[in-house]
């Protein structure tokens, strides 16, 4: 068992609160991520379950162990950096040992272990070079070689691919993604990135402010959001106002029947792949981006507001076009 | 005794040069050695100019059409192209020579018998050398060595105090945001004041232990601190300190560990640096020492002053050579520390 609690961490700094009241755990085994903008606390929660951080208030547990005064070295936590922060000092087999020569494990343990983990992570090959000498790909398997080495209580990642093309994101994170799952490792996932945490994480948190907005796993996060910050978040959402009577929603163009719980004034998100070409509604294309595979459209609708929405990359579109469009009222969420 | 000579050290060689006979010599060689400056180096530029025009004009008028067509692909026309290596190379050349040639002739000349010409001649003799360090009958002064151990002990004290000082400086300086952190930069660079007023300083405060050898070790560390903490400061300044720490800490470094371990292992090329530095500076350092130290053994400074004021020019050129031998000596030790010390890994 490893499992992580934060109990209503609160973390301010003068009058700046960067994480106000969260309640979050990892449960065992799991990858959790941590999606939100820039300065929405992800990192400042990652360095408190760290210990680089003492919460202003509140309480972190380790497997249900108060830690929130245990220094770093002692709550065995494995961190791995956008930055990599390889020791250039040092050979990348020394790099994977450090962890295991802190611990005192003997020498030839220590290189055993090492090289176990090199070969894991494909790296075996460089075990004698300085990490300055390889690609950013190979020292972010270098970091996490270094973080998995000492079998940490928690594996920490904080933008772990944000530095790398997009090609190689891709390749590893499913590589990765698979290896942590076989080593059943604890992990918080930090990213800013949603499509990355949706690839990689069993279940996100999406913080805003301090505050988480919602939890569960990457389909709830993206079919269920609760908010429209959420829904603005975590892929792309078009959010629409209008009036719900009677279980029909009135869009002011357009009334969609479905049945509607709530009632009165509201806004509801629709995704983008939710609003098909074809059908009652009429919508004149204002921006048409060619992505290859598929057609991204920014289309006004009868009222001017505008959606996004995406259509099959053969047909093509200019700015102008009057396009025949359909809204899917079951997959309307209603989110305020 | 040194007291008249010393602070008007420059002026005083400058009078003497006319009247004595190693005066004129020395003047000889330092005007030849101005000369060799002037002619090198005012041809040269002569030559780059006329090059870069003539190749400019060759460019426009040769190919224009090229060079409208495909402006990214031509650069292989364009005159910083065509000379900017032979031009980067003949300065570092240039320079290396002007720096170079005249410590080799001074070097050489120490062994030379006579140096009356332009160049000097009757090679091979030690006596200039056996007499400026005080062996067999030459020496003015009792045996010399002592003096330069005892120089390089301090200077090496001064060295290692500046380690200990100077790197905890650097690295709190770059690392920690805290208050009043401008006034310490500030404090850390303030002792490049001239060694003058730092002796008066510390005479007037420590009267009984100011021209010790420990007065001297605390001196120097003080008078080139700034050098260390520069060094290092931008050494640490390069690398993510505080991802490093972290790292290390979270993979169970204390904080002490992972300081000697992680952090100054890193900074090494910055506190070598600043090692070679300070170790220069403080082993050549003349008004503190001056101003402080009374008596025996004598100091390098002392010593190199006093073969150089008043003293026939290949004489003069025996002390400096000892000193350059004993500073390239030096760094030659401390880089190879360097490259082969600090190492972490205890496997």
């Amino acid at each position: 068992m490893s499992d992580v609690t934060l109990e209503s961490i609160t973390k301010a700094y003068g009058d700046d609160t960067a994480v106000d009241d969260l309640d979050l755990t990892i449960r065992d085994g799991e990858i959790l991520g941590i999606v939100g903008p820039s300065g929405c606390g992800k990192t400042t929660t990652l360095r408190t379950i760290a210990g680089f951080e003492t919460p202003t208030a509140g309480r972190v547990l380790f497997d249900g162990r108060d830690v929130t005064h245990v220094p770093p070295e002692r709550r065995n936590v494995g961190l791995v950096f956008q930055s990599y922060a390889l020791f250039d000092t040092m050979t990348v087999r020394e790099n994977v040992a450090f962890g295991l020569e802190m611990r005192d494990v003997p020498a030839d343990e220590r290189r055993r272990r090492a090289d176990e983990l090199l070969e894991l992570l494909d790296i075996a090959e460089f075990a004698d070079r300085r990490p300055r000498t390889l690609s950013g790909g190979q020292q972010q398997r270098v970091g996490l070689a270094r973080a998995l080495a000492i079998e940490p209580h928690v594996l920490l990642l904080d933008e772990p691919m944000t530095g790398l093309d997009a090609k190689l994101k891709t390749r590893l994170r499913t590589e990765i993604g698979a290896l942590l799952a076989d080593l059943e490792v604890t992990a918080l996932y930090v990213t800013h990135d949603q499509e990355e945490a949706m690839a990689m994480c069993d279940r996100i948190a999406v913080l805003n402010d301090g505050h988480l907005e919602q939890l569960g796993t990457p389909a709830d996060v993206y079919r269920r959001p609760d908010n429209a910050f959420v829904a603005n978040f975590v892929g792309t959402s078009n959010v629409l106002e209008g009036t719900i009577t009677d279980g029909r929603l009135d869009l002011g163009f357009t009334e969609l029947d479905g049945s509607f719980d709530a009632s009165g004034d509201v806004r509801v998100a629709v995704r983008p792949e939710n609003v098909a070409i074809g059908g009652p509604l009429e919508a004149t294309v204002r921006q048409a981006t060619y992505l290859g595979e598929r057609t991204e459209l920014v289309a006004a609708l009868p009222d001017g507001t505008t959606v996004t929405l995406r259509a099959n990359g053969d047909a093509s579109y200019t700015r102008g076009d009057s396009i025949p469009v359909a809204i899917d009222a079951d997959r309307i969420r209603v989110v305020e | 005794m040194q007291n008249e000579h010393s602070i008007t050290m420059t002026s005083k060689t400058d009078t003497e040069t006319g009247r004595t006979e190693a005066g004129s010599t020395r003047t000889t060689s330092n005007t030849g050695a101005e000369t060799n400056t002037d002619e090198t180096g005012t041809p040269d530029t002569e030559t780059d100019t006329n090059t870069d025009t003539n190749t400019n004009a060759r460019a426009d008028g040769g190919t224009p059409a090229n060079s409208t067509d495909d402006p990214w692909t031509d650069a292989g026309g364009s005159p910083s192209a065509l000379l900017g290596r032979p031009v980067v190379v003949g300065v570092v050349v240039l320079t290396v020579a002007v720096l170079v040639v005249p410590i080799v002739m001074t070097f050489v000349s120490s062994f030379a018998r006579t140096a009356t010409g332009a160049l000097p001649s009757g090679f091979v003799t030690l006596s200039h050398w056996r007499h400026v360090l005080g062996l067999g009958d030459y020496g003015v002064r009792a045996n010399a060595v002592p003096g330069l151990t005892f120089s390089i002990a301090i200077a090496t004290g001064g060295m290692v105090l500046n380690v200990l000082v100077g790197v905890p400086i650097a690295y709190a300086l770059s690392r920690y945001d805290f208050y009043a952190r401008d006034w310490v930069n500030t404090l850390a660079i303030l002792p490049l004041v001239p060694g003058v007023v730092l002796g008066i300083a510390f005479l007037r405060t420590y009267p009984e232990r100011g021209g010790s050898a420990l007065g001297l070790i605390v001196g120097y560390c003080l008078l080139k601190s700034p050098y260390m903490v520069l060094t290092v400061q931008s050494s640490f300044q390069s690398m993510d300190l505080e991802r490093l720490e972290e790292s290390a800490r979270s993979l169970g470094a204390s904080w002490p560990r992972t300081f000697l371990t992680v952090i100054v292992p890193h900074a090494k090329q910055g506190i070598l640096a600043g090692c070679v530095i300070t170790w220069t500076l403080a082993a050549a350092e003349f008004n503190f020492t001056y101003m402080v130290h009374t008596g025996d053994p004598e100091p390098f400074s002392m010593f190199l002053f006093r073969n150089i004021s008043n003293a026939p020019y290949l004489q003069s050129a025996a002390a400096i050579s000892i000193y350059f031998c004993i500073v390239v000596a030096a760094i030659l030790f401390l880089q190879l520390i360097g490259n082969r010390g600090f190492t972490t890994a205890r496997n």
